[in-house]
């Protein structure tokens, strides 16, 4: 009697255990969920958007902060960029006359060869019409791709904010690529790529930029072997909220992580079920009913795993007298 | 033989005793925290250039001299006050704004300036949770290794959020505060919110002289619950106005105001009076010295301040930190956040806590300068504001000037959340408006205000600093006292690890204790208690061992008393 008692202690003792092993574990989760920001000094060398192997970009020229140096001659530049036959990039049409522009038509057309940009900051970055990469002979092919860029295209993917219509797209190696960015909301997005050789491309970048709603255009020849390009927004969170693809040159290099219905993302969020109201609730007769039976629910529980107990407990018996006896034996 | 072992038992005892009782005598050691072991930042950030500092005209826009460490980038004044739309495009690409970001038109009453003003606001999230690496993204630090998650209205941008494609730093134009906004009386002003961030927001025009319904705009007063819908994400809505009272107000976003105000979407906007040729600064980026004041102030004034006051609570910014679905955001921040049981911990002046307030909000005087200054709280606290050495005189209150008979003259100004103060700061040395040159504190007197996360000194303090007491790279110039401030330039002293009294003398009376020497108590008494075993096991492996004769001796002694007990019988 006594030993069948000790039995269900111990069958008691390892369901606990066990429960309480289990919210352990979730404590952990938890805990490893917390990151700790201190170390950023070790996160700023590890940054990498796309994971591909990035060598230092020159951006000296990009970057908008710091008076820059050399000062171009812009006047000049104005006039060689009407000949340039630009404008048909940038699709002044589409644009929403709304109230809010009050018709100045002082136009911006910066050309700097390689940087294009109107009054309303649409913008074409690093655009290659003709320069043939070194690994190609010829061009392979010549297509036209359209992407869409809006919020609208997040609705498939829970818990993204922005997206692309396409999340990828493949082209041959050496293919000539015109690219028709079509910006359905009414804020700014863009259609950044980057690794690109940059012996053709200005640090190694090709970029659209449009407030919509509106559509820019522009073309690259890719370079003639396998590989995988990261193209995102960069605007503060559009690509960790979503706006992010992947160009797959031939056979494609290494997948780009975190692309919505693509790959998997590198960080993960810990996800918990909801006390959320259900209409099944409401269909409850009374609230003294639904005590009753929430009483009764928890305590079903409980004796449950005491049940289960009892039936460990009972196996274990003849286990436990076998080895008794056996010792007894010897 | 039982007195054999009672000896060894005794001897292992005093051995004992003599082991704690020197520990006792002898206090640890202070160890000295290396300085070469601190992440030291330089006090002045080297990558400004100190020709920004300089008076200087660009697109015919006089800019005044700003000595301190970090003024703001000259481009951003020229095309602030002459429009984006009428800068060259080589002053624009040193902005980085982009082109529609303030646009100037049509002088309506004559007055030689631009009477129609466009500005575009874009909301970027500064230091949130990247699903790509274990880091925050783009980052923007108020003080050494504080990088408080953060929403900003920021001028419309033309590019990347980072300053590039290595660097995480936010682009910078994207910081806190929200910009403050100029505008002129009679003004027809738009401000376009363009929401580039994940979750529904609004302005809500404060102070400011707006219709509550706008013909072509709709309801504009930003409240979801009164005058209009959250504006999505991808949206754009326009906010139209024509103020016709001067003063100093505040723009903040109305949508569960309760977290979106503290995240940050909160700025000042002053409405400056309308006088001929009056072309305003219509964006200070950053807050702080205003290098184009409008004409009415430079009437009166001798320079202009721009103090934007905020606090914001770490459970809140870490929110977007701990997750990138911003769905749990919305979960964590709209149904879980307490604000009845939330504590301020971060405390900015112009976006910036101390020591980095020294680099951008110092307050650098001459004297008998007479200076305007003008402060918000955006905080949800109220707040006292000290001026040392100094009493300023309160010229208008919530952007309204009180009477001029009445106005009185104070050295704490206290500011309700959302309020206003307009101080005259004159610097005449006659004991009462000043007491005199030097490197005098300005400071929330609510002590907590002068720390950061509750590590002081940190905080919204800052200096009114005379220019004789102002070093060649912009900073206070205090060495002479033999003051170093070189240790708050370092994120050990706010991740609390460095003794910050460790240096007040040479032998570091108060520097950090080093843990016990040789042996920790708890290391002493696991060894006692191993001895104890031991001695333990030794008791009975001698009652073991010598059972028989142990036994035998009991008898011995059981017989010998049982003997005499017999022999009685
Ligand atoms: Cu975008
Ligand atoms: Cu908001």
């Amino acid at each position: 009697m006594a030993k069948t008692t000790l039995t269900f202690l111990l069958a008691g003792m390892l369901v606990v255990n066990g429960h309480a092993m289990a919210q352990e574990q979730d404590k952990q989760k938890d805990a490893h969920d917390h990151h700790d920001h201190s170390g950023h000094a070790a996160t700023q060398n590890e940054h990498d958007h796309s994971g591909h192997d990035m060598d230092k970009h020159d951006h000296s020229g990009h970057s908008m902060s710091q008076q820059s140096g050399s000062a171009v001659d812009h006047a000049a530049e104005h006039g060689a960029a009407a000949d340039h036959g630009h404008d048909h990039s940038i699709d002044h049409s589409q644009h929403d006359t709304q109230a809010t522009e009050h018709g100045d038509l002082h136009h911006h057309h910066h050309m700097d060869h390689d940087h294009i940009m109107d009054h309303e900051g649409t913008m074409i970055m690093g655009q290659n019409l003709d320069k043939l990469p070194s690994s190609c002979k010829s061009i392979s092919e010549e297509v036209e791709i359209t992407v869409r860029a809006g919020r609208k295209y997040a609705a498939k993917f829970p818990g993204t904010a922005f997206a692309f219509d396409q999340q990828q797209w493949h082209v041959k190696p050496c293919a000539k690529v015109t690219w028709h960015f079509i910006n359905e909301d009414d804020i700014r997005h863009q259609f950044m790529m980057h690794g690109l050789p940059k012996y053709l491309y200005k640090y190694g970048m090709f970029h659209l930029e449009v407030t919509g709603p509106k559509t820019v255009s522009g073309t690259i020849i890719v370079p003639g072997s396998d590989d995988t390009f990261l193209v995102h927004c960069d605007i503060s969170h559009h690509m960790e909220k979503g706006m992010k693809a992947q160009l797959v040159v031939g056979k494609g290099g290494d997948d780009i992580p975190s692309i919505p219905g693509v790959t998997s993302y590198n960080i993960n969020d810990t996800y918990q079920a909801e006390n959320l109201p259900k209409a099944s609730d409401k269909a409850e007769p009374n609230a003294v009913m639904r005590q009753i039976t929430t009483f009764t629910n928890n305590n079903f529980r409980n004796y449950g795993m005491m049940a289960i107990g009892v039936l460990i407990g009972l196996i274990c018996i003849p286990i436990l007298r076998a080895i008794a006896f056996g010792r007894k034996g010897n | 033989m039982p007195n054999h072992i009672v000896i060894a038992l005794l001897t292992v005892y005093t051995m004992l005793f003599a082991v704690s009782a020197q520990a006792a005598s002898k206090l640890p050691e202070t160890i000295k925290v290396d300085r070469a072991a601190l992440t030291s930042e330089p006090m002045c950030d080297p990558k400004i250039s100190p020709a920004w500092r300089e008076a200087q005209e660009i697109e015919g826009v006089k800019i005044e001299a700003s000595p301190g460490c970090s003024p703001d980038n000259p481009a951003w004044i020229a095309a602030a006050v002459k429009g984006t739309n009428h800068i060259s495009m080589d002053t624009l690409m040193k902005t980085g704004l982009s082109p529609d970001a303030i646009i100037k038109t049509d002088d309506l009453d004559g007055d030689g300036d631009p009477d129609r003003i466009i500005i575009k606001l874009e909301i970027m999230e500064l230091n949130g949770k990247s699903p790509d690496f274990p880091g925050i993204i783009p980052t923007f630090d108020i003080a050494p290794g504080i990088q408080p998650g953060a929403w900003v209205f920021a001028p419309k941008t033309s590019g990347m959020s980072t300053e590039n494609f290595e660097s995480v730093r936010a682009n910078p134009l994207l910081r806190l505060p929200s910009p403050v906004i100029r505008v002129e009386v009679g003004d027809i002003v738009q401000i376009v919110l363009e929401n580039t961030h994940y979750f529904p927001h609004s302005i809500h025009l404060h102070g400011v002289d707006h219709p509550f319904s706008h013909g072509e705009h709709g309801g504009q007063d930003g409240v979801p619950q009164t005058s209009e819908v959250e504006l999505m994400p991808g949206g754009r809505r326009v906010y139209q106005f024509q103020p016709r009272q001067p003063g100093t107000m505040f723009y903040h976003c109305h949508v569960q105001t309760h977290t979106h105000l503290t995240m940050g979407l909160a700025g000042m906007i002053v409405i400056e009076e309308n006088k001929p040729n009056n072309w305003l600064q219509t964006l200070n980026i950053g807050a702080g010295h205003v290098r184009h004041p409008s004409v009415a102030v430079r009437e009166q004034f001798t320079q202009e301040y721009d103090l934007h006051y905020h606090a914001m609570d770490k459970e809140l910014s870490d929110m977007v930190q701990k997750y990138n679905d911003p769905r749990l955001i919305a979960r964590d921040m709209n149904q879980r956040y307490d604000i009845t049981d939330a504590t301020e911990d971060y405390y900015t002046l112009n976006g910036l806590s101390f020591p980095y307030t020294l680099r951008e909000s110092l307050i650098v005087v001459e004297p008998d300068q007479k200076i305007k200054l003008r402060m918000l709280n955006s905080g949800g606290e109220m707040i006292a504001v000290h001026t040392h050495g100094h009493h300023a005189t309160i010229t208008h209150y919530d952007g309204v000037e009180h009477n001029p008979m009445a106005q009185i003259m104070r050295d704490v100004f206290d500011m309700a959340p959302a309020q206003r103060l307009d101080l005259k700061l004159e610097t005449i040395n006659d004991g009462k408006h000043s007491y005199g040159e030097g490197d005098w504190l300005i400071h929330d007197h609510r002590e907590k205000g002068i720390t950061t996360n509750g590590m002081a000194e940190g905080g919204s303090m800052s200096s009114i600093v005379y220019k004789s007491y102002l070093g060649e790279h912009g900073m206070p110039k205090v060495s002479h006292f033999g003051i170093d401030l070189s240790e708050f330039f370092t994120k050990e002293y706010y991740e609390r690890r460095y003794p910050i009294w460790q240096d007040l003398d040479e032998w570091a009376s108060l520097g950090s204790p080093a843990g016990q020497m040789g042996l920790d108590p708890a290391t002493q008494t696991s060894l006692l208690n191993a001895l104890y075993g031991l001695l333990i096991g030794l008791v009975i492996y001698f009652i073991f061992a010598k059972r028989e004769g142990i036994k035998q001796s009991i008898t011995a002694t059981v017989s010998r008393l049982k003997s005499p007990k017999g022999s009685n019988e």
